[in-house]
């Protein structure tokens, strides 16, 4: 990086080098398969071959000579053996009922890999299989037979207010909530048109580059050290400790580096965890488990299998006057984090544009399948690829264009969203849709689109999203979770340093660089000044997880407003103030030689005025939304019906930009993951296992694949915390999709609905079409 | 379990060493070359590890492109890297050049051999139809001599091929394409790069304004082998390529073939998909 680059004058707002890029590059980043520890054991998972049943018994073959493994079952676990998230129901290991093929029953540890994979053959299981439920269509059959019992109405409750979930009643529910805003039925009266329709999507992989992988260290105290890849440090102490029967201080948890994560690092490696901590404290060794590509891509969580039904009441002039949506996402066997997942849909399900009468249905169902988790996006994409296509059929239902119906209904300053929060600052709408039909010159090109035309050796299409994604947590989390963050002001090697202290991670998003650019600007010291060490729960305070798009914009700025402060009581104490590096060299040491160090700790507070009722879930649905849009153009090959996205047009308001290059490298890999959503990536269930097992089957798009991006930004800054940063890490994988599905209309003339659409689907709905338009 | 540890390896000088080590059942092991189908199906578990394999990569004999009047002679452990930049593959064996270019990425191509693929006799291999469109030959070899045998013969069945337990492949004879004519390949697979074939196909033709002279058409991943259609081939020769033969052929190819539903693509896609291959090497075949 350039001497320039890292002037101390605005840091914040310039695209300065990743700080940990140079030991990337050079091979010096150590990952969890690369820490070497000394005495390590190896461990390997024991698995149901079954979608459901009964465990009868798990038991070594007393022939296999395992004196040097170890073997551990349920009956192995020194506490409850419940793996706390969302709720107290998923086990560490099975032990009575078997919900899904593959899910973990024992463990077998040995000093080699080889002596635990062969010890591990010996495992003998015996089950008494139950009938499973294995895939999202039964769950939509179940729902659309009444059969899917939520503790809610399924039909939109007359008068204001929200409905809790309520307790569910049936067994294939594992929770719903819904969100009422007006009176749909009302709405429904005051239509001119209703326009109904259904989409749907199924799992998708995460597939960083460097596979799960942990090591659990027992430690003198009788502790244990769990040390690997991860989103989350705190999330492993906070939902194993009791299975581990620990107080949570002794579960210690510290982050390697870590090679991509998508979300799929988020609740998952508690698990993991869970699967080296137990044999560790039985051998008193280390355990180590490094999963394959085989092994992350069959047995780790995806995103959720959504199905989405929008049913809208729109007038002849455009405007919408009722909005019904179901949403219904499939959660695997257990819940885990699928609560929040859903409410992140419902609350993207029916956003981005004005209407009184809303209401929308959201219902996690259970199958026989392996529990789905976290995935960039958390809910949103899903609900975004349903309404952002519906928008389309809405436009064309009033006869206007897709930019023109956007453009009546979007939402602006002063409208209010569907759980009533009222828009009024940091509003990027319609300012990123006006800046995208701009540059993509949307409007002369959707003239030009094909639309099947017949003759043509390729079609032309144009299509459009526009989205808002809510920064940080629901409502008001942020203030409750109590984001902390602390900053370390000491020497190191006898010059002055501050530590950031926070639990946030870096997993390939560029956390290190953009936090050390705030604090160093807070501080008002070069880059240099500033050390982000690898979060270690003994160490830092809990600065919440590394999820929901708000590092940057929450922990980022307690960071910034943490540095203002060291720097104020440095400057008091020196009665001068710091101007740039070498006075704050001189202060520091000063003040270190005579106070010595020097902790400065710092919490997140949202605005007093924000309101938000869980139970209702009317009120501020997030502190700020950063908005979006997205243009996809493609071409279909009319001779194969091969889709080729050529060039995608992007506008985003994230706030305040932080670092430039890095935030479109953010936005360049989103799109591109949601490139793959859209086009490509397909895993379905055969038999309740996953049909994709390598990467030569679960196929993501390749460099040849990325179209011409054109990205701009829009900056509302959230004002609320300086520097001023929104959301930005999940909102890429948004929208595309549907822009995608749109531009494919355009240039086919057909509506694709289900994900991700592939030239097989195309050419089924080509046929029917045809043969309608025969007849 | 069998682990890479547990294997022995050897590594003969020249091809009379491996023939001999081949010839001799405690001996004999598993040719390995580039390496990159086996390393793949030995980890997976798709096949089980051998107790021994034979690295055929530093063999001299089987390596190198050479010509002669009518036919280019491919070394067994040619690579598809050494044939897509081959100056000798380029002119005169076209479709296989731009078929080599199309395979994995440019790791594989650089380790990946041409007797690799077609030993591997995966139905998605794609070089298969850009070899059987020469009408070529493949020799192998084992230490009583060699054996030369039409390649449309070489391919059995699923994962079959004509090779004794003691044999090796060692090249392959290909007739150059002639003067006037022309030969394509055409893959279509799930993404740009990196990509197992949905289907694929590579034609040799000649024509005389819109009539067509010769022709000769194979398809890949449609069946358990490569296959030409020498029906449609014979049907196809002395029409006048226009838009009704156009339909027809189309038509013809896919009710022609019967292919399967698999996790890269439906039966009905490639059925159809086929026919409008072919409908597509007839059009650039007459074309100015
Ligand atoms: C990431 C990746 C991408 C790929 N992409 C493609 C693709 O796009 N298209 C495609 O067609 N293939 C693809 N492949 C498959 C593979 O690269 C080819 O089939 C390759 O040509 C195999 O050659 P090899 O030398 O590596 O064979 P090896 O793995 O060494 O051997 C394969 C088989 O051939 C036998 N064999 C090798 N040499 C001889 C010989 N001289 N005599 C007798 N038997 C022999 C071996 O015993 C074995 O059965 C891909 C593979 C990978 C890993």
């Amino acid at each position: 990086m350039t001497v320039a680059e890292n002037s101390r004058k605005g840091l914040v707002g310039r695209g300065v080098s990743r700080v940990d890029a140079s030991d990337k590059v050079r091979g010096l980043a150590r990952y969890a398969d690369d820490l070497d520890v000394p005495g390590c054991w190896h461990g390997v998972i024991v698995r149901s071959p079954v979608s459901r049943g009964t465990l009868r018994s798990v038991k070594l073959d007393p022939a296999c000579d395992a004196s040097k493994a170890v073997v551990v079952t349920a009956q192995d676990i020194p506490g409850p053996n419940i793996v706390v998230m969302h709720d107290r129901a998923m086990p560490l290991l099975a032990f009575d009922e078997i919900r899904y093929i593959g899910e973990p029953l024992a463990v077998v540890a040995a000093p080699t890999r080889r002596q635990a994979i062969e010890v591990a053959e010996h495992v003998r299981i015996e089950i008494d299989e139950l009938p499973a439920i294995l895939t999202t269509a039964e769950l939509v059959r179940k729902f659309k037979a009444g059969e899917l019992k939520t503790g809610v109405e399924q039909n939109a409750p007359r008068g204001v207010g929200g409905f809790a979930g309520g307790a569910p009643e049936s067994p294939d529910v594992l929770c719903s909530q819904s969100i009422v805003k007006g009176d749909v039925e009302k709405g429904f009266a005051e239509a001119d048109q209703i326009v109904e329709a259904e989409y749907t999507a199924g799992h998708q992989e995460q597939l960083y580059i460097e596979p799960q992988g942990l090591v659990a260290i027992p430690q003198k105290d009788g502790g244990i050290l769990i040390e690997g890849s991860m989103q989350c440090p705190y999330y492993i102490q906070h939902e194993l400790h009791e299975a581990l029967n620990l107080p949570a201080g002794k579960l210690r948890v510290r982050q390697a580096a870590v090679g991509g994560a998508f979300g799929g690092k988020e609740e998952f490696p508690s698990m993991l965890a869970g699967y080296c901590a137990l044999p560790a404290m039985k051998a008193k060794k280390p355990v180590k488990i490094v999963y394959d590509r085989h092994q992350d891509i069959l047995y780790t969580t995806k995103r959720h299998p959504v199905w989405v039904r929008h049913k809208t009441g729109v007038k002849k002039d455009g405007t919408i006057t009722a909005l019904k949506v179901d949403f219904l996402l499939d959660g695997g066997a257990y819940l885990t984090l699928s609560d929040v997942v859903m409410y992140r849909g419902i609350l993207h399900a029916a956003m981005g544009y004005r209407c009184d009468h809303v209401f929308v249905n959201g219902i996690v169902g259970r199958t026989n399948t392996f529990p789905s988790g976290a995935f960039r996006g958390f809910g949103a994409p899903q609900a975004i690829w349903g309404v952002e296509s519906h928008v389309d059929a809405l436009a064309r239902a009033c006869g206007m264009t897709p930019h023109e119906f956007r453009l009546k209904n979007c939402l602006r300053v002063g409208d209010t969203t569907p759980t009533g929060m009222v828009l009024r600052d940091s509003v990027g709408s319609p300012a990123v849709l006006e800046e995208a039909l701009k540059t993509s010159r949307f409007a002369d090109k959707f003239a030009k689109c094909s639309r099947g035309r017949k003759g043509a050796r390729k079609w032309y299409g144009i299509g459009l999203s526009f989205f808002a994604h809510g920064s940080g947590f629901t409502g008001d989390g942020e203030s409750k979770i109590g984001t902390k963050v602390a900053l370390d002001l000491g020497f190191e090697n006898a010059s002055p340093v501050v530590f950031i202290r926070v639990s946030s991670t870096e997993m390939g998003q560029g956390a290190l660089t953009v936090l050390s650019q705030m604090a160093a600007d807070g501080l008002g010291v070069d880059l240099d000044r500033v050390r982000y060490p690898l979060p270690d729960t003994g160490l830092v305070p809990n600065s919440g997880p590394t999820v929901a798009s708000r590092t940057t914009m929450v922990v980022g700025s307690t960071v910034y407003s943490a540095a203002c402060k060291l720097r104020q009581r440095l400057e008091e104490s020196a009665g001068r103030p710091i101007a740039g590096s070498k006075s704050f060299e001189q202060i520091a040491s000063k003040y270190l030689a005579e106070h010595g160090p020097l902790r400065v700790v710092e919490a997140f507070k949202l605005p007093d005025t924000v309101r938000w009722d869980q139970a209702t879930f009317r009120g501020d649905a997030y502190p700020a939304f950063a908005w979006g849009c997205n243009v996809a153009e493609v071409e279909v090959d009319t001779r194969t019906l091969e889709i080729k996205v050529k060039k995608v047009t992007a506008c985003f308001d994230v706030g305040r930009v932080i670092n430039p290059v890095l935030v479109k490298g953010q936005v360049e890999g989103g799109l591109t993951q949601a490139l793959g959503y859209a086009v490509m990536e397909k895993i379905g269930i055969k038999g309740g296992r996953f049909d994709a097992n390598r990467m030569q089957t679960y196929v993501i798009p390749t460099a040849l694949d990325v179209p011409e991006y054109d990205i701009t930004f829009v900056e509302y800054p959230y004002e609320f915390a300086a520097p001023g940063a929104k959301g930005v890490g999940e909102m890429p994988m948004d929208g595309l999709a549907p822009a995608i599905a749109n531009a494919i209309e355009a240039a086919t003339g057909i509506r694709m609905t289900d994900l991700p659409i592939t030239p097989e689907k195309l050419f089924k709905e080509v046929t029917t079409k045809c043969a309608k338009d025969a007849k | 379990m069998k682990f890479l540890e547990d294997m022995d390896c050897a590594f003969p000088k020249n091809l009379q060493e491996a023939l001999k080590l081949m010839a001799d059942e405690k001996s004999r092991g598993r040719p390995i070359a580039g390496g990159t189908d086996l390393m793949v199906q030995w980890s997976s578990g798709v096949l089980p590890m051998p107790e021994r394999a034979i690295d055929l990569s530093g063999l001299p004999e089987l390596k190198g492109v050479s010509e002669n009047t009518d036919s280019v002679v491919i070394g067994a452990a040619v690579t598809h890297a050494e044939m897509r930049r081959s100056p000798i593959v380029q002119v005169h064996l076209p479709s296989l050049a731009q078929a080599a270019a199309t395979i994995g990425g440019a790791q594989i191509q650089a380790r990946g051999t041409i007797a690799g693929s077609v030993a591997n006799a995966s139905p998605a291999g794609d070089l298969g139809p850009s070899l059987l469109i020469t009408n070529g030959r493949v020799v192998v070899a084992s230490k009583a001599g060699e054996r030369e045998i039409e390649l449309a013969k070489f391919f059995l069945g699923y994962r079959k091929i004509d090779l004794q337990p003691d044999e090796l492949i060692v090249r392959f004879i290909l007739p150059k394409i002639h003067a006037g004519c022309r030969e394509s390949f055409r893959k279509l697979g799930p993404r740009a790069a990196q990509a197992i074939s949905k289907v694929m196909g590579s034609y040799r033709g000649s024509a005389k304004g819109k009539e067509v002279k010769d022709f000769a058409v194979a398809l890949g991943s449609v069946a358990p082998i490569p296959i030409r259609l020498p029906e449609f081939e014979q049907w196809i020769v002395g029409k006048e390529i226009g838009k009704k033969v156009l339909d027809e052929a189309e038509q013809r190819v896919a009710a022609m073939i019967k292919p399967i539903d698999d996790i890269r693509s439906t039966a009905e896609y490639r059925q159809w998909v086929s026919g409008r291959i072919v409908r597509g090497f007839l059009e650039e075949l007459v074309a100015e």
